[in-house]
């Protein structure tokens, strides 16, 4: 071999090489769910901890007017976003630690949840969100924009709220609000907007 | 070099003009007279800060502005509005609205995006019935006669839609009582009132406890040319505290660029009926989608107008006129409102509603913020 094609085949072993690194490299970005779990952590439980933590608010009722009311939690910093917001939305159901009433019935789940380019965030709920005597439109209007302003307010990146329920478009939750259009935050309906820190 | 200094030049003289477009704002003022009153609308292309006074025979309209305002002004004809006078104060201006009435009422409305403060004179005595005489209203012709002019050239139709039904039952009290029975009940007595006293047809989207979609409550609304949609609910909440009545119109729940484009609509809403071309279908089914858009200058008015009244005739806690993306508003291509009546979550609230003369006296209400309306936009 001549010294032109030595380095002819070094040239085209060092492209192979970029373009595997390529390929791993994009297969990564757009795996949707990454293995790790991350955990809601315990304010206490945070200071033996390594990892780097953020705030996050949650919109529940409280017991003395009708607005909806921020409670802090502290979630893991380093996860990605969809698992980020899949954990407040769960801990949202959940409902609050304090003495706030949760417009979400606690047996619904999310089944799955995902963010487009566009900073839509697609909510998908089991059907027993539905199933709430309270769902005048007052209890239904808490119920959607707790869950519209805790995703919109915690995550820049999402802009808007679309609500499916068992994976598919619902007119309303229970005859009031729109759900066939993503839906922007109402953050007039707040009591306390606190910074994020 | 001297090309670089005529550059120079020429940008130091431009610039006075660049922030003279960026800081000047438009105030609009059009005077548009109905059958019984005078409309007087102030647009502008900021979210103003305005405080209205009543004195005499004046209006006096106060306008909060760090920023000069140029003002579009134009020659008028009006029944009940006789001059426009302006002064200007350190960060303020005032309109002078001098009528020509020594005794009147107004009513006032904003709509946002773009801006808009909307006054009503309304002249006094035109016949606003007091609170005692429901029974007399309930039972007589007395307004029929004069009113049933308008037969000959076919009636106008008011939709009249009671919420929920079949399976889906609303709200429910404490005491077993559903959303969709008080709703029914409140819808049939108002039919009756409209129907007993004035020249207008009045449809219901249901008259018996049935499921009908929120669709198709629209499309009944718009197969049927309506004038004014009102649907009727009762409210329902977590806290057994929660009480009040509160009128709702519709948020578009679009962004600022959305709301620009949806504007348009509102001066251009015959177009719903009228689109031609090759897109038709696509247009005509964006248009009816957000038919609504269209209306809610109106849709205000309405609003603010039933929800006086249910102030006046009810002793609820006013929750004033709200909005907020219902589903059943957004395709409706009439003025449309929905009146949350009272909370059925609230045991004392519930009581009430169960009662016959309660909802008379909501079905009162709402028949008079609607006649109210009426007189307004004819
Ligand atoms: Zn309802």
């Amino acid at each position: 071999m001549s010294v032109r094609q030595y380095a002819f085949l070094i040239a085209l072993s060092v492209l192979l090489l970029v373009l595997v690194a390529i390929f791993f490299k994009c297969g990564e970005e757009k795996k949707l769910i990454p293995e790790p779990v991350t955990q809601m952590l315990d304010s206490e439980e945070i200071s033996g901890e390594e990892s780097e933590t953020k705030k996050v608010f949650l919109f529940f009722l409280a017991e003395e007017d009708d607005l909806l009311h921020a409670e802090v939690r502290e979630i893991q910093a380093d996860a990605v976003l969809i698992l980020q917001a899949k954990l407040v939305i769960r801990e949202l159901i959940k409902g609050s630690r304090n003495e706030g009433i949760s417009p979400i019935p606690v047996k619904t789940k999310l089944r799955e949840l995902f963010i487009t380019d566009e900073g839509i965030a697609f909510v998908d709920f089991s059907k027993e969100i539905q199933e709430n005597q309270f769902f005048g439109s007052a209890g239904e209007i808490a119920a959607v924009f707790s869950i519209v302003n805790t995703l919109t307010y915690n995550f820049k990146s999402i802009k808007r709220v679309f609500i499916l329920i068992e994976g598919r478009e619902k007119e309303t939750l229970g005859g009031h609000i729109d759900l066939k259009r993503p839906l922007l935050p109402r953050f007039d309906l707040a009591a306390n907007l606190p910074g994020s820190g | 070099m001297q090309n670089f200094k005529r550059a120079f030049v020429f940008i130091i003289l431009l610039s006075p003009g660049i922030l003279f477009l960026q800081d000047i704002s438009n105030l609009k003022i059009s005077i548009k007279d109905t059958d019984d009153s005078s409309r007087i609308i102030l647009a502008s292309s900021k979210n103003l800060s305005t405080s209205i006074e009543k004195s005499g025979s004046f209006i006096m309209v106060r306008i909060r502005a760090d920023l000069p305002y140029k003002i579009q002004r134009r020659s008028f004809n009006s029944r009940y509005i006789e001059s426009l006078g302006w002064s200007r104060g350190a960060g303020y201006y005032i309109l002078n609205i001098k009528t020509s009435l020594a005794k009147f009422s107004y009513v006032s409305s904003t709509l946002k995006a773009p801006y808009r403060l909307i006054i009503d004179i309304i002249p006094e005595g035109t016949g606003k019935r007091e609170k005692g005489e429901i029974i007399v209203e309930s039972n007589s012709n007395a307004y029929s006669d004069s009113n049933k002019v308008d037969i000959d050239q076919g009636l106008k139709t008011i939709i009249i839609d009671p919420g929920h039904g079949g399976l889906e039952s609303g709200a429910k009290g404490k005491f077993g009582t559903l959303e969709k029975e008080i709703t029914l009940d409140i819808s049939l007595k108002l039919k009756e009132i409209i129907e007993r006293n004035l020249a207008y047809r009045v449809v219901l989207t249901r008259d018996k406890d049935i499921a009908v979609s929120l669709e198709n409550r629209a499309a009944k609304a718009n197969n049927n040319r309506a004038f004014v949609f009102i649907s009727i609910h009762a409210n329902g909440f977590f806290r057994k505290e929660a009480r009040g009545s509160e009128t709702y119109f519709l948020n578009l729940n679009a962004t600022d660029e959305e709301a620009r484009r949806l504007a348009y609509l509102e001066n251009n809403s015959s177009e719903l009926n009228t689109v031609e071309g090759e897109n038709e279908d696509d247009i005509k089914m964006i248009l009816w989608d957000m038919a609504q858009a269209a209306y809610l200058t109106q849709s205000s008015q309405l609003a603010e107008l039933i929800q006086n009244e249910l102030n006046t005739l009810l002793g609820t806690l006013n929750r004033g006129v709200k909005q907020a993306p219902f589903k059943v508003l957004t395709g409706v291509a009439c003025p449309a409102v929905l009146v949350e009546v009272a909370f059925i979550s609230n045991p004392d609230e519930e009581r009430k509603l169960m009662k016959s003369e309660f909802q008379n006296m909501i079905a009162l209400a709402v028949y008079r913020g609607l006649t109210n309306f009426l007189k307004l936009n004819l």
